[in-house]
């Protein structure tokens, strides 16, 4: 059962025109500021559920990547100077590279044990940024003064500017995935995910495979971190934390894995949820994790596929 | 001499985790993310025991008996729902305990890290072949092979660790023969809990006891897990000795490389040999 073609297709251009007509509405800066700021966990999260959704790979580390974009695109523009949008297509590509040093390691094992290994190597990323890295990225203290992007003379450090920087970002790398899922390399991703054993049986080097899609994933997770680096104009270590990857984990599940709007409901509910709750409360963290627990036993195929029951229950009234 | 017992104290400390850890994932199938956060808890409650009624002895009876008990319940309530799911719900739904927990200890204790003092007559050094050992650290030592020694006892040769096996083995077949399989089952979760919370009393006296500490020991842990094999206890104790004697050495002569180090290590053991260095067995769930 699925939803009908112009519905799994409408909210593409829908949103966009949302999202692009925000800035002329009047809107004011904070809101533009938080929505860039959804948007820019929303790619994280659609790169992260490459990984999870497509492949079945869990992933507790991918904070490292978006980390790595972050780091990459501050230095290489403050320290060698380079103009924005090329150090950022860099530090994308070295993330792909990086993750392909990432797989070599994690996918020594299979299933629960890849996530362990993975949520060492983010807590190795963090701890490395922290001391041996610390001349590269300052440390605890940080990494100040990443600029925006510069491109046709136009004025970045507006907020609405740069949001149709970040609008374009997303919606490339929305179609990536849906151009990944849909080729025949996406399928055998699922093919792997839902039984690996017969996908290997069938000729497919599952590793191959896996790896070229964590490729995928760091790209676009440091696409997310170095846009995020922008946004801020400023980079610490906490980027690297442990609950940053955990976080994405819970918006992923929580939209709704394994399907291509779900990571972008699940990063705009949980960051919404987070600043309504933020306002009444500190204790923000423990609401969500209690949200979070009920996700993931009473709706496991998250918003999206709440949203898709009660699609097919109206249309049975209906017909 | 005193780097061997340090380490042997930090090994022994993670021993008692990742039994707990072990036993809760080799009969239930379920990796408890929160491990560490229930480390915690422990320290916390074993903290507060000791502020009423002043010895440190309470705390380590009853602390680990509380949090058995709590995790019962979130057994009972949460965990018990998701058996039958991938392993991938599990894990998520342990992680969003840690969130839960975490913050119902920042809002009780506060971000202020406790310190929590060797009870009288452990705090002082003793003289062990010319050079000075903490006692406390001997006590840890000691108290870790009585408590694991009873633990192998209980579950090799008890009549209650048969029953846990026999659960494990083939659920259906001992719910047949009379058993009340999930009520064998919330008694392990609280068992491995108990443990974990075990461990955090004991860690009180050595670490600040601050809302970091699961997090930055259930990564150790889980790299005991890795590198001993999961379900592989002798392995398991092979694994948290090496990483203790890692992490007392590197404290002694290389501290700002340690924590790199020991990760290092890690993964040179995975890509050496990825079923851990201590079992035969693929590793796969």
């Amino acid at each position: 059962m699925k939803f009908p073609a112009w519905v799994r297709w409408a909210w593409w251009p829908a949103l966009a025109i949302a999202l692009l007509a925000l800035p002329t509405i009047g809107a004011n800066e904070r809101v533009i500021q938080f929505v860039t700021y959804i948007l820019i966990w929303a790619i994280f999260t659609i790169a992260f559920d490459m990984a999870f959704g497509m492949a079945g790979l869990l992933s507790v580390g991918h904070a490292l990547f978006l980390g790595f974009g972050g780091y990459a695109t501050g230095w290489l523009t403050v320290h060698a100077g380079m103009p924005f949008i090329l150090a950022l297509l860099l530090a994308c590509l070295g993330a792909a590279l990086l993750a392909i040093l990432f797989g070599f390691v994690a996918l020594r094992l299979s299933g629960i044990f890849f996530a362990l290994t993975t949520l060492a190597l983010g807590q190795l990323a963090m701890i490395a940024s922290d001391t041996v890295l610390a001349p590269i990225t300052g440390g605890q203290d940080g990494f100040a003064g990443i600029p925006r992007p510069t491109l046709f003379g136009i004025d970045f450090f507006k907020a609405g500017n740069f949001l149709y920087f970040v609008v374009v970002a997303f919606m490339i790398t929305l179609a990536v995935t849906a151009l990944i899922r849909a080729s025949p390399f996406g399928q055998v991703l699922i093919a792997v995910r839902t039984n690996e054993v017969r996908a290997s049986q069938l000729g497919f080097n599952v590793k191959y495979f896996k790896i070229g899609i964590l490729m995928a994933s760091g790209f676009f997770a440091a696409l997310a971190g170095g846009l995020m680096s922008s946004l801020l104009f400023f980079l610490s270590s906490s980027i690297l934390h442990w609950s940053v990857s955990g976080d994405v984990v819970i918006m992923a599940l929580m939209g709704g894995s394994g399907t291509l709007i779900g990571p972008v409901l699940g990063a705009t509910a949980f960051e919404t949820l987070k600043e309504v709750l933020g306002e009444l409360t500190g204790r923000w963290h423990g609401i969500l994790g209690v949200v979070f627990i009920l996700f993931v036993i009473l709706l496991p195929d998250g918003l999206a596929g709440l949203f898709k029951r009660i699609w097919l229950r109206l249309g049975r009234k209906r017909t | 001499m005193s780097v061997v017992v340090i380490g042997l104290s930090i090994g022994m400390l993670l021993f008692l985790l990742a039994v707990g850890l072990t036993l809760i994932f080799g009969m239930l199938g379920v990796i408890n993310f929160a491990h560490g956060a229930l480390y915690m808890l422990g320290a916390y409650f074993a903290y507060q025991i000791v502020q009423w009624t002043g010895s440190f002895w309470i705390a380590l009876a009853v602390s680990p008996l509380i949090v058995a008990a709590l995790s019962a319940a979130m057994e009972v309530v949460a965990i018990r729902r998701v058996y039958t799911r991938d392993h991938f719900y599990q894990v998520l739904l342990t992680f969003g305990l840690i969130l839960v927990i975490d913050e119902l200890v920042r809002s009780v204790w506060g971000l202020q890290a406790k310190l929590l003092s060797a009870p009288p007559g452990l705090g002082s050094s003793v003289d062990l072949f010319g050079s000075d050992v903490s006692a406390y650290r001997l006590f840890i030592i000691g108290f870790g092979v009585v408590v694991s020694l009873a633990f192998f006892f209980v579950l090799e040769r008890s009549k209650f660790g048969m029953i846990v096996r026999g659960c494990s083995n083939d659920s259906e077949m001992a719910s047949c023969l009379g058993i009340d399989v999930s009520r064998v089952r919330t008694w392990i979760f609280a068992i491995g809990s108990g443990m974990a919370a075990l461990g955090g009393v004991v860690a009180g006296p050595l670490y600040p006891v601050e809302t970091n500490m699961g997090f930055a020991v259930i990564i150790d842990c889980f790299m005991v897990v890795v590198i001993g094999g999961m379900g592989n206890i002798r392995g398991s104790l092979a694994g948290a000795l090496l990483i203790g004697m890692i992490r007392a050495v590197g404290q002694r002569y290389m501290p700002e490389l340690i924590g790199v180090l020991t990760y290092m290590l890690f993964i040179g053991v995975l890509l050496a040999s990825p079923q851990g260095l201590f079992s035969r067995r693929m590793r796969q769930a």
